[in-house]
């Protein structure tokens, strides 16, 4: 039988953000993983999300396609790793649907394109439900950028000296 | 991910995704520099030149003002510290995402 899978975070590259809410756990589980709900809250105000496809199945596609005030359109898709319901959400920006892994620069919009994996652990707390939302990332950020926007060898190098230079100013 | 912070930096990220455009980045962080000065180096035409300055400008990895006839740019070293401050853009998208989850969590429990 399976064991829990391994989740090691690090504060320089990783979030962990937890939360309390007054909603059975359910309706958390929800939230998370049913379209017409992801539609309604996933991306930050004042994108939206427009369109939304999922099928809850390890290798299963995430696919959200936001859009700006102004019309631009960015569609991403993953696929998710771990589905135990109403307790874990595995997901990744790294693999293609089938777990293939995604090409690097490709989408549209792909300046956007920082590869993530999201987990997302729920228990309950009484009546009430807490939820953990952990966003771990391949490599310090500067050199995560550099490989996965695509650009060519430099480039990275570059910005770190500009980075650097910037700290003097 | 996006919001208007992440706009930002990928515009940050477009504005030094070509060499000309780091090329004068460079120069620049030696201090203001004129446009004629800054075009020196370069075989290409000015009205091409001065469209990558355009895009600096916009991207906001620089500024410019004019005295006279001749216009100065400069960096704008806010922009490499958003560069910077990844991370703490990643949570600030990730807690603004929550923030709505939970809003959108509790209309539902009204609505039962």
């Amino acid at each position: 039988m399976g064991s829990a899978s391994v989740i090691q975070t690090n504060p320089e590259l990783d979030l962990v953000l937890e939360r309390v809410v007054d909603v059975p756990r359910e309706l958390v589980w929800a939230a998370w993983t049913k379209p017409e709900h992801i539609k309604k809250w996933f991306t930050p105000a004042p994108w939206t999300t427009v369109d939304c496809e999922i099928d809850l199945r390890p290798g299963g596609i995430f696919r959200t396609v936001m859009r700006s005030p102004e019309g631009q359109e960015i569609s991403g898709a993953g696929c998710y790793l771990e589905i135990v319901p109403n307790e874990k959400l595995v997901w990744t920006s790294a693999l293609s649907p089938g777990y293939r892994p995604a090409i690097k620069g490709t989408g549209t919009g792909s300046c956007e394109e920082l590869y993530f994996t999201a987990i997302i652990l729920i228990e309950a707390q009484g009546t009430r439900t807490k939820y953990s939302a952990i966003a771990i990332h391949g490599d310090r950020a500067t050199s995560k950028r550099h490989e996965e926007m695509g650009f060519y060898q430099g480039w990275g190098t570059a910005l770190d000296q500009l980075v650097t230079l910037a700290k003097t100013f | 991910m996006p919001n208007q912070q992440v706009t930002q930096l990928s515009h940050v990220f477009h504005g030094l995704a070509d060499p000309t455009r780091r090329a004068v980045l460079e120069r620049l962080s030696r201090g203001p520099t004129a446009v004629s000065v800054l075009a020196e180096p370069f075989s290409m035409s000015l009205p091409s030149f001065l469209q990558h300055l355009d895009v600096l400008e916009s991207c906001g990895l620089v500024k410019s003002r004019k005295s006279g006839r001749v216009r100065t740019y400069q960096i704008r070293p806010q922009a490499f510290r958003t560069a910077e401050g990844w991370l703490e853009k990643q949570r600030t998208i990730w807690n603004r995402r929550l923030d709505q989850l939970d809003t959108y969590l509790a209309d539902l429990k009204e609505q039962k």
